[in-house]
């Protein structure tokens, strides 16, 4: 046995997820999940040269449910529930786009207060979401403070959306023709003193962890994503903003009351982990003003919900509907051939189309920076899976 | 922002948090305070009512055995069955009731939705763990008990931070 193959075999005993790849010593496979703490059920596997990622493959599916089948064998009501399943954090959004594309089939409106509502939950939680995502970004940089903050502060949404939908997550509020139930009362104080407290708490983000030196160092300039390339590559909702597209489905293609709303487009032009990560910070701010808008202009009173059967037919056509959730573009294409079920349920999240930029960005930048670029792609597992 | 100013900013604002209440909720002792008594439906209006979606209520002297609640819950969770019960309702001939087992339940409520007589409804309750997976289903005596309501604590907001009061 010569010396090489000794040397090889004594790196194997070192480690199991180490495996020299070629003779000459110079690449090295790493595997990054699927157990790895913080990429949830995914895995991709790196090839270093030294401290730098040569080359890197997505494996993905790991917890891929078949929600698209599953669909086909429920009615348009009992989808509700399993189809909040992939993002539990974001329900109110997964199942939005769902209820506006059996509206567009059926051919009916929400009630002017039930579209209200949808928008008043869809913003807590896409605030519900982005402060969990930023708890895991800021222990994937090791700051720890960063993760105990917003877990904490996610009570104060938490604690909202208890009191209007009766759940903390996975609500099954919205629902085709509307939402479930109206507002209990004395929510509008509350919601506004809660609001307006996280407003407080955001500012405190931005001096420990947005403006702190270390996290700048680590995140600026780190993973450039052009805007020629977001385009080419097709990514969606704050990884495209953070490349200088002014991009929001809520502008584009109002849905429901967003034509009514007075927001901005949050988008920078830097381009990098640091833009990735700030967006949403700054998409938090932009839902607690549109919440304050939609409590002030929301009718005192009215409907909430259409009166539907439960076992409606839906006509047979096609209905396609978008809305922005917290990761970007989430969309719905229906097919319906008359009778009470989908014929077929086509879901495009955001999720999916954000994770196929991070091989463009992790080739060329250090193994190191890899928790700053992944995580800054807004990207949650289960729902890329579906 | 220069660096020393920004890390002088950021342990400022760190070190302030020692005067500032816990934000937790010290779980057996206290318990949060819901509104209402659990999410109802009113079948004439057709919208529910908002409330915590826990365990379920059944009114032995509304329900007729329709076997509504069981059919919503298909394609769900399949957690209702109908079971035989030995009281005697004039509304109920088939003697029939729903038996709920909450290891299948998701909580949806559809279930409620779908009850036209006022004799499903949610309750406050939501502490439901047991030791085997018997206990998990309730029978339809079980789920005619009216749940303690003990729950006090509101999230509070002053001048020294959101706490649970």
């Amino acid at each position: 046995m010569s010396s090489l193959d000794e040397k090889i075999e004594e790196a194997k005993k070192l480690s199991m997820h180490i495996v020299k790849e070629s003779e000459d010593d110079k690449l090295m496979t790493l595997s990054v999940g699927p157990q790895h703490p913080g990429t949830g059920h995914f895995r991709f596997i790196i090839k270093l040269d030294g401290d730098y990622i040569v080359n890197v493959n997505l494996d993905l599916g790991y917890v891929h449910r078949g929600e698209e089948k599953m669909c086909e064998y429920r009615n348009y009501f009992t989808n509700i529930p399993h189809l909040e399943r992939p993002v539990i954090h974001d329900s109110a959004n997964i199942t939005y786009s769902y209820s506006l594309a059996v509206e567009d089939l059926i051919g009916i409106t929400v009630p002017r207060r039930g579209q209200f509502l949808r928008a008043l939950t869809s913003e807590l939680d896409r605030i519900n979401y982005t402060l969990y995502w930023l708890a895991i970004y800021g222990i994937f940089l090791g700051h720890s403070t960063m993760f105990m903050w917003p877990a904490a502060d996610r009570e104060l949404v938490l604690d909202l959306l208890e009191r209007l939908t009766g759940h903390r997550i996975t609500h099954a509020f919205n629902i085709p023709g509307g939402v479930r139930n109206d507002m209990p009362n004395n929510f509008k104080e509350k919601c506004l003193s809660q609001i307006n407290y996280l407003e407080k708490r955001l500012k405190e983000y931005e001096h420990i962890f947005y403006n702190n030196p270390l996290f700048r160092q680590r995140t600026e300039g780190v993973g450039i994503l052009s805007k020629e390339d977001a385009i080419k590559l097709g990514v969606t909702g704050s990884v495209l903003r953070a490349s200088g597209v002014p991009y929001d489905i809520r502008k584009v293609e109002p849905y429901d009351i967003y034509n009514e709303i007075d927001f901005n487009v949050q988008y920078m032009k830097t381009c990098d982990s640091f833009a990735r990560a700030y967006i949403p910070f700054l998409d938090v701010r932009e839902s607690c003003h549109i919440i304050r808008e939609l409590l002030d202009k929301m009718p005192e009173s009215g409907d909430v919900r259409e009166k539907l059967l439960s076992n409606i037919k839906g006509p047979p056509g096609e209905s396609f509907k978008r809305v922005e959730s917290g990761r970007g573009a989430l969309s719905y294409h229906l097919v319906s051939d008359g009778t009470s079920r989908p014929y077929r349920v086509k879901i495009s999240t955001g999720s999916f189309r954000n994770i196929i930029a991070l091989p463009f960005l992790l080739v060329g930048s250090k193994l190191g920076d890899m928790p700053a670029i992944y995580w800054s792609l807004n990207y949650w597992p289960i729902e890329a899976d579906r | 922002m220069n660096t020393a100013s920004g890390f002088i900013r950021a342990l400022e604002s760190g070190t302030r948090h020692l005067f500032v209440k816990r934000f937790t909720l010290r779980y057996p002792e206290q318990k949060l305070k819901f509104v209402g008594d659990g999410y109802q439906f009113d079948p004439k209006k057709g919208v529910g009512i908002a409330g915590l979606r826990g365990r379920h209520i059944l009114f032995h002297d509304k329900c007729t055995g329709c076997q509504l609640c069981s059919i919503a819950c298909e394609g769900i969770a399949e957690a209702i069955a109908m079971v035989k019960v030995d009281e005697q309702w004039k509304q109920n001939k088939k003697s029939i009731m729903p038996q709920i087992d909450y290891g299948k339940c998701v909580f949806c409520g559809l279930c409620v939705d779908a009850c036209p007589f006022y004799a499903l409804y949610m309750t406050n309750d939501y502490e439901l763990s047991s030791y085997t997976k018997q206990h998990l289903i309730y029978t339809p005596s079980q789920l005619a008990i009216k749940p303690i309501d003990n729950g006090e604590v509101e999230i509070k907001i002053d001048s020294r931070g959101a706490s649970h009061g």
